[in-house]
């Protein structure tokens, strides 16, 4: 008993076999059609458009019958009543009790509305993420983040305190005084952006002569928004920063929180299986992808969440299922490498297919390089060209072209693509402290 | 191999829900009784979520 309890949020549900997590998931996702079908006009129109009633789902192989919903859809009907949600949503406005958005990255922000369940739901998620990162009663955890209209880390707060962590909200702070407040408090546990995870212990190290591994107590990290944290480079240069393991977690503001890494740190993220459906889709062809090591989008469903369902959405996450179980016990089973690109991302350059965790994964794996980079695809006439600028780090001038020889010749055999490479005095690149935006591609329309 | 009581672990959920309903029913005008109700309502589907729906299958 006291090992189950040492190792699981819910050890039934996280040791349940894949048969009955299959079972499980085709009746709540029974359930959650139903609910949608009668409750949310949107989704009602939807169904009968396409002929479909709840209870032709009988099994798993209907579900592929349930139509697609996508980011596109939920912005068309938000223009529409009830405000500012629109008729997806399947509850009474009046139990809404809270208002998030999508950071907008994409196009328009998606407005998501959540009831008071709802947000139960969603910090019930975040515990088996924290719980399976080490997170327990004796944490003292920090949160350096701006508590706004973006979900980010408040469902990561909630659990923490779930979980009986203390938490310290490192809100409206700047990363100066967050780092001072972390060092103070022994705090040991943060959550964060790999790319504020970086620039904080840049800020530590250069503007505080703070050693973020020696000098504060951090033991664990919780990463989010960003692939970093499942890219092996950029989570090298993360632990080693400061000190403690960083695990990854992936979710979304119309989905909820769906992913995560363990302790094992199997190299891909477990999928909550108990709450969510996982499916993958060909990119071409859209065919159902089963087995383990064949890249395709992931369709996603959230199975409880009520006040606006999310069902069979279209993501545009690549993902792949591992080949092999996690050494941690867990049934849920692992997308190896966490999101490998986005749909929408993996561009042609040259007729060649790029995917900017790939150059990320290059950049992050040469020493003598600053964190910060930034990839600007252009047209030079009727040629692609990718201008990749980085920086180098001080005291390593000198080896200033045997680094961007290496980085050159590295990008290339990783990528089949030749770059155009600029070397930037440090600090010269611009910093974020939520989602960086480091790749931009001038071919499109806004890129 | 654990053993767990599922079966009676959701009794006492469904318990505790059919309790807090009734409660609810009762609250009349009451905001701080009805609210209240409507976060621990909240708590016992979290508990459904976790022991109920899968009780069969255990």
């Amino acid at each position: 008993m006291l090992e189950y309890q040492s190792i699981y949020w819910n050890p039934i549900l996280e040791t349940l076999s894949q048969e009955k997590l299959r079972a499980l998931q085709v009746k709540k996702f029974r359930r959650i059609v139903a609910w949608a079908y009668n409750n949310s006009p949107f989704y009602r129109r939807l169904y009968q458009e396409a002929g479909l009633e709840p209870g032709d789902i009988k099994g798993l192989e209907d579900i592929r019958k349930v139509p697609k919903t996508e980011k596109g859809m939920m912005r068309e009907v938000q223009q529409d009543e009830p405000f500012p949600y629109g008729d997806m949503l399947a509850v009474p406005l009046d139990q809404v009790t809270a208002f998030r958005q999508t950071s907008g990255t994409t196009g328009t922000p998606v407005y998501q509305a959540d009831t008071w369940q709802d947000w139960e739901w969603w910090s019930e998620c975040w515990c088996y993420i924290l719980y399976a990162q080490g997170y327990r009663d004796t944490d003292r955890v920090f949160i350096p983040f701006g508590y706004n209209i973006f979900v980010a880390f408040w469902a990561g707060h909630y659990a923490a305190e779930k979980l009986g962590c203390e938490v310290v909200p490192g809100g409206v702070l700047d990363t100066q005084a967050r780092i001072l407040k972390m060092q103070e408090l022994r705090c040991t546990a943060f959550m964060a952006t790999p790319t504020y995870v970086l620039g904080m212990a840049d800020a530590a190290r250069n503007k505080l002569g703070i050693d973020p591994a020696k000098d504060l107590a951090i033991q664990r990290i919780t990463c989010a928004g960003e692939p970093g944290a499942s890219i092996p480079t950029t989570k090298r240069r993360m632990e080693e920063a400061w000190g403690a393991k960083v695990y990854d977690h992936i979710g979304a503001t119309e989905i909820g929180a769906w992913s995560y890494e363990c302790t094992e740190q199997p190299g891909g993220l477990h999928v909550n299986e108990a709450f969510f459906l996982v499916e993958i889709e060909g990119l071409e062809t859209g065919e159902s992808i089963t087995e383990p090591g064949k890249e395709g989008k992931m369709v996603i469903t959230a199975l409880d969440r009520i006040a606006k369902p999310c069902i069979r959405f279209d993501s545009k996450d690549v993902i792949r299922w591992a080949d092999h179980p996690c050494d941690c016990g867990r049934t849920f089973r692992v997308i190896d490498g966490g999101v490998v690109g986005r749909a929408d991302d993996i561009t042609k350059v040259k007729g060649v297919l790029l995917a900017p965790t790939a150059i990320e994964e290059v950049a992050r794996s040469i020493s003598g390089l600053g964190d910060e980079y930034e990839v600007i695809v252009s047209k030079k006439g009727d040629i692609d060209d990718i201008l990749l600028k980085v920086e180098i780090l001080p005291g390593q001038e000198g080896e200033q072209e045997s680094i961007l020889f290496r980085l050159k010749d590295q990008l290339r055999v990783k990528t089949n693509l030749g770059y155009r490479i600029e070397a930037h005095p440090y600090g010269s690149l611009p910093r974020y402290e939520v989602k960086a935006k480091r790749f931009k591609d001038l071919r499109k329309k806004g890129g | 191999m654990v053993e767990w009581k599922i079966e009676e672990i959701d009794e006492l959920i469904q318990r505790m829900r059919q309790l807090a309903e009734e409660l609810k029913g009762k609250a009349g005008e009451i905001q701080a009784v009805e609210r209240n109700l409507d976060r621990i309502l909240a708590n016992i589907k979290m508990l459904e979520l976790n022991i109920s729906d899968v009780k069969e299958l255990v």
